[in-house]
């Protein structure tokens, strides 16, 4: 009967574990504009991130400042958080729901939800690759974006404007929190 | 007599502007409830005018019920999260002057960490609809300066070009006329693109870096060569025109005015070559 009682409790124990909370410990973000004279890329270091699994799914929400974009020229990046709107809408927030045990697969395929310049898009099955080590797991990919699907007007350059194209790199550093 | 007047004159106007704007806010209100039918408390509810990106946040109380006074009129995102169940998203509610209901109703399931959870400050994740009409403002002034730059290359180059027709031995008085028209023209035109730039509206606590650095020091060189330029020129044609050779402060004309092309040149290849 103790026995009983005992592997009862282990599996309860076992389940409570499986549920948890991460934080996101470390993160580059790039995103990618292609203009006929030039390529530019803006990183960003100062996004958050919290992820809540519960009953083996879980649900991450990341975010960003828009202006905290750096592009290594302060008029382009004025000017990019202009286009995006990023002053009425400052921040970018990215929502992604997958089964736990997505988490501990080298190569994790999910929907993200981006919330950016006041639109929402959606993006199906985007591809990402995690290594763990140790506690904390590292997920990097890419998101297909583009200026369209948030309704940004092109920025341009001496009238000529930007390609519609804005893949956004990810380099993300999990742990449990 | 006539001051009691004025006042009550100012009290009615300012009550009536009181009410006025009062009537023009509208207010939210509604109830959050579970598949069974029973009230959820502590459920955070995030209202986002669509239009401006301003946010609003308000909790369940008890009785599941929330309410947002004093709402400006406009559409909505409505946003319901609480621990347990997953997020409800109305995607968009109109607010008029009167009351707006919307009720929700939650599932089951793993709550999504809110903004709120993140621990942003205020001042980074609450927009202002006035700042970005100054970033407007200011990328619309900066488009125009750089077409304005751009098509001024256009005389700019003439008149360099038609520099040889009014100087030297050769020269001919109608020579010395097209190059002095074309630059004035130049020189008009540059005024007016460098306005542009000038008076765009500034964004506080910006710092310059990159490119743009080297193209604002540039100005320096360009901006009084552009208005040296007509002035040594317009010396140059009265001596000329005396029949005397070009002297003095004047025979400076031609390299300031290639000094300041240069620069000219260089400010806009900053812009342009990524270095």
């Amino acid at each position: 009967m103790n026995r009983k009682i005992l592997w009862v409790f282990l599996a309860l124990a076992s389940l409570a574990g499986a549920d948890g909370q991460w934080v996101l410990a470390s993160s580059t973000l790039v995103y990618h504009v292609s203009h006929p004279l030039h390529q530019s890329e803006g990183v960003s270091h100062a996004a958050k991130g919290k992820g809540v699994c519960q009953g083996g799914q879980c649900n991450f929400l990341i975010a960003v400042p828009v202006k905290s974009f750096e592009s290594g020229d302060t008029n382009r990046d004025l000017h990019m958080v202009q286009v995006t709107h990023g002053a009425q809408f400052p921040m970018v927030s990215v929502r992604v729901s997958l089964p736990e045990a997505a988490l501990t697969s080298a190569s994790i395929h999910c929907d993200v939800e981006i919330q950016f310049g006041g639109q929402t898009a959606k993006y199906k099955n985007v591809a990402f690759q995690a290594v763990t080590k140790g506690t904390e797991t590292r997920i990097t990919g890419s998101i297909p974006a583009t200026l369209s699907d948030f309704k940004i007007e092109p920025p341009s350059l001496l009238s000529i404007p930007v390609k519609n194209d804005m893949p956004v790199r990810v380099d993300m550093t999990w742990r449990p929190m | 007599m006539l001051r009691i007047a004025a006042f009550i004159g100012l009290a009615v106007s300012v009550a009536c502007s009181l009410v006025a704007q009062t009537q023009a806010a509208g207010t939210l209100t509604g109830k959050l409830t579970d598949p069974s039918g029973a009230v959820v408390a502590n459920t955070t509810v995030t209202a986002t005018n669509i239009d401006n990106g301003q946010t609003r946040t308000a909790t369940t109380g008890a009785d599941g019920g929330y309410q947002f006074t004093m709402l400006p009129p406009g559409n909505y995102r409505v946003r319901f999260e609480a621990a347990g169940f997953k997020t409800l998203e109305i995607a968009s509610a109109t607010i008029g002057a009167t009351q707006a209901v919307v009720d929700g109703k939650l599932e089951p399931g793993v709550s999504t960490p809110s903004l709120g959870d993140l621990g942003f400050t205020p001042d980074q994740s609450q927009g202002s609809a006035q700042d970005q009409a100054r970033l407007d403002k200011r990328s619309r002034m900066l488009k125009t300066h750089q077409r304005l730059g751009l098509i001024t290359t256009a005389p700019l180059v003439a008149t360099l070009f038609l520099a040889n027709g009014a100087s030297g031995h050769k020269s001919t008085a109608s020579g010395r006329d097209l190059h002095a028209i074309l630059g004035g023209v130049t020189a008009g035109m540059y005024l007016t693109t460098a306005s542009f730039a000038i008076f765009a509206p500034k964004i506080a606590g910006t710092p310059t870096r990159g490119p743009i650095r080297v193209h604002k020091a540039l100005a320096w060189i360009h901006g009084p060569g552009m208005i040296l330029t007509p002035i040594l020129g317009s010396l140059a044609l009265a001596q000329k025109d005396r029949g005397e050779k070009v002297h003095g402060i004047a025979s400076a004309h031609g390299a300031v005015a290639g000094v300041t092309a240069a620069a000219y040149g260089a400010a806009m290849l900053s812009v342009i070559i990524k270095f």
